[in-house]
């Protein structure tokens, strides 16, 4: 070969291909457990950040005011007369009453979310609108929008009629019209969208009274300033705004993540445990196995370069690995591992399909969380052999 | 080669107490001679070809090779210097598991870029040393015996100007520990290579003519009748 450079890169790798090959077991254990650690941690990430790109798609459906009766420190219906007391305040475009609340199947045993809202037009039936895979809102009574959940748990298929119980036990029958979209699966897949009228009936609510009221307002940098005239108005009321919503979201979300967090970082203690017992200290071998190069000849260069390559091979094997693999349990294993914890969801768990929002900042921080310190691990060790005195490879017998 | 050891003084701490491996150490060795170390185990003269191969450094004391102290190069120089002028042969087995026979051989080579014949002087090697048949082998698939003539033909791959050599046929057959120090003479002979072989075997000195024995005895080392 013409180039003694080229041919001395050739020799480490052959070398260290070699070493790697007479330890293969070893090195597999090794690289199979690395990339179990680099899974769970790269599955984690993908899950979160899809989930919350998810939410902030779905939390645009979110009232940009929301405003509730309040009695003894609990919620109660407000009357929908509320709405009027709110005319002189500018700057507020809609007031839409809503009736929501939780809906026990006990033919399915699964819990549904039912919200009634009258389509007014506009601002939240647009958005609404965005979020059917099929069909239309409801327009007439006796008509309702399904989550894909609860199109499935209630075995429809070509059949759009199913029945509800009332609280005294009669029979509410409604009419499929729209489905929502898979993609808003995180706060639609429960969900039951009825009129107004058709939720009242259901829950047995008098008329006049909703759950809550929708409030649009004509600029969204105003919704705080509306907000606060509102509280005003109506003493006795709390009053959501859409950022305390998304905040609030967040926190939950955020708790979650970070009890997940905690899990995985015992793994990654673990693993840097791992890589800290082999930084410790080299094998009777291994040591002796430098020595044999230094005396032959190898600087300690050499020994670096060679031992570099070994960990840089088992690293980024194990790295890639991980990666592919969290990959593939998030898109195509819907992150069976993450998702209970995360998405938080109760008795009917949304069927999400995240799309991985893969970021490059997250693929830099795994590796440096994983794969820096067990270059580190495999380098150092070999460093402070190779510069000790080569004479004990001649000691031992 | 001119090697010369200048009042060498080497000191171990063992259980806590200080041992003195070398004791005031001085001798000039010619180009091409032959010396034999003979001693008792604990002696010193492991310790005294560790010395003279830059592997491990004097309390006091100095290594010139051709004038160069040993301990004045800096590490790489010193490794390059081992590569290029000196031979080890060890007391034990020292092969890289996970290199073939050949891959061995060629070793202390390798790593500058094979020189042209390389390859063809490392079978030449094996012949000499009688295992051309297992150039293709593992060091596991070799008996003890068998390691340590591939031990043997690797010291001479560069062709060194000084061999150190430890118990270089402890566990060899009579035999064979004649071919190698035919083997040994022939090097001798054609490259002037200097010997320093350390073994307990008195009567191998009487084999080499002109060969110098010298005795190591808690560190302390004396001339005595040569072969």
């Amino acid at each position: 070969m013409a180039n003694p450079l080229l041919e001395r890169q050739i020799n480490f790798l052959d070398y260290t291909l070699s070493s790697l090959w007479r330890k293969r077991y070893k090195n597999l254990a090794v690289v199979v457990v690395f990339a179990v650690v680099i899974f769970l941690l790269a599955s984690f990430q993908l899950v979160s950040n899809g989930l919350l790109e998810r939410a902030q798609t779905a939390l645009v459906m979110a009232p940009e005011i929301l405003i509730q009766k309040m009695t003894a420190g609990r919620q109660e219906s407000i009357p929908i007369a509320y709405a009027e007391r709110l005319h002189d305040i500018f700057g507020i475009r809609q007031v839409v009453p809503r009736v929501w609340g939780y809906y026990f199947d006990e033919v399915t045993l699964a819990n549904y979310t039912v919200i009634g809202r009258d389509q007014v037009g506009g601002g939240t039936d647009d958005q609404l609108a965005q979020v059917l895979s099929e069909g239309r809102l409801p327009t007439a009574a006796n008509e309702t929008v399904l989550g894909q959940a609860v199109f499935r748990t209630k075995g429809l298929q070509e059949q759009r009629i199913f029945s509800l119980f009332r609280p005294d036990l009669s029979l509410k029958t409604l009419t499929v019209t729209g489905l929502f979209k898979k993609e808003s699966n995180l706060l639609t897949d429960d969900l039951i969208v009825l009129s107004l009228a058709d939720a009242r009936d259901l829950f047995g609510l008098p008329d006049g009274l909703a759950s809550d009221l929708m409030v649009t307002v004509a600029n969204p940098r105003e919704i705080s300033t509306v907000a606060k005239k509102i509280s005003e108005a109506l003493p006795g009321t709390r009053v959501l705004t859409r950022p305390q919503i998304e905040k609030t979201y967040h926190m939950i979300f955020g708790w979650r993540s970070g009890f997940a967090s905690v899990c995985l970082l015992a793994a990654l203690a673990a693993f840097f445990i791992f890589a800290w017992d082999k930084a410790s200290g080299l094998a009777p071998d291994e040591k002796r196995e430098i020595a044999i190069l230094k005396i032959l000849g190898w600087q300690t260069a050499d020994v670096l370069v060679v031992r570099f390559w070994e960990g840089a091979v088992i690293s980024l094997a194990a790295y890639l690995l991980g990666c592919t693999a969290a990959y593939i349990h998030v898109v195509f294993f819907g992150s069976t591992l993450f998702l209970p914890v995360l998405a938080g969801w109760s008795v009917i768990r949304p069927d999400l399909h995240l799309l991985p929002a893969i970021h490059l900042a997250d693929l830099l921080l795994l590796f440096c969380l994983t794969v820096m310190p067990y270059l580190t691990a495999t380098v150092v060790p070999a460093w402070r052999c190779a510069s000790l005195p080569s004479d004990t490879a001649l000691q031992g017998g | 080669m001119l090697i010369e050891c200048k009042n060498l003084i080497k000191t171990y701490v063992a259980d806590g107490r200080r041992m003195t491996a070398v004791d005031e150490v001085s001798f000039v060795v010619q180009q091409g001679e032959f010396i034999f170390i003979h001693g008792h185990s604990g002696s010193g003269k492991t310790t005294l070809l560790s010395l003279i191969g830059g592997l491990t450094s004097p309390d006091t004391g100095q290594v010139l090779i051709d004038g160069q102290d040993n301990w004045q190069q800096s590490d790489n120089a010193l490794s390059d210097m081992r590569n290029r002028t000196i031979g080890f042969i060890f007391q034990f087995a020292s092969l890289i598991p996970a290199l073939t026979v050949l891959e061995n051989i060629l070793l202390p080579m390798s790593f500058g870029g094979l020189a042209a014949g390389a390859r063809e002087r490392a079978e030449q090697l094996l012949v000499q040393v009688g295992l051309k048949e297992k150039m293709h082998s593992y060091p596991g698939q070799l008996s003890g015996g068998q390691q340590r003539r591939v031990a043997i033909a690797r010291a001479f791959i560069n062709q060194p100007a000084i061999i150190l050599a430890d118990e270089p046929t402890g566990d060899l057959d009579e035999e064979t520990e004649q071919e190698i120090f035919e083997l040994f003479k022939t090097v001798n002979r054609e490259q002037k290579a200097t010997f320093l072989i350390v073994t307990h075997n008195n009567h191998l000195a009487t084999t080499i003519p002109g060969s110098r024995v010298f005795t190591m005895r808690l560190g302390l080392l004396s001339e005595s009748q040569g072969g």
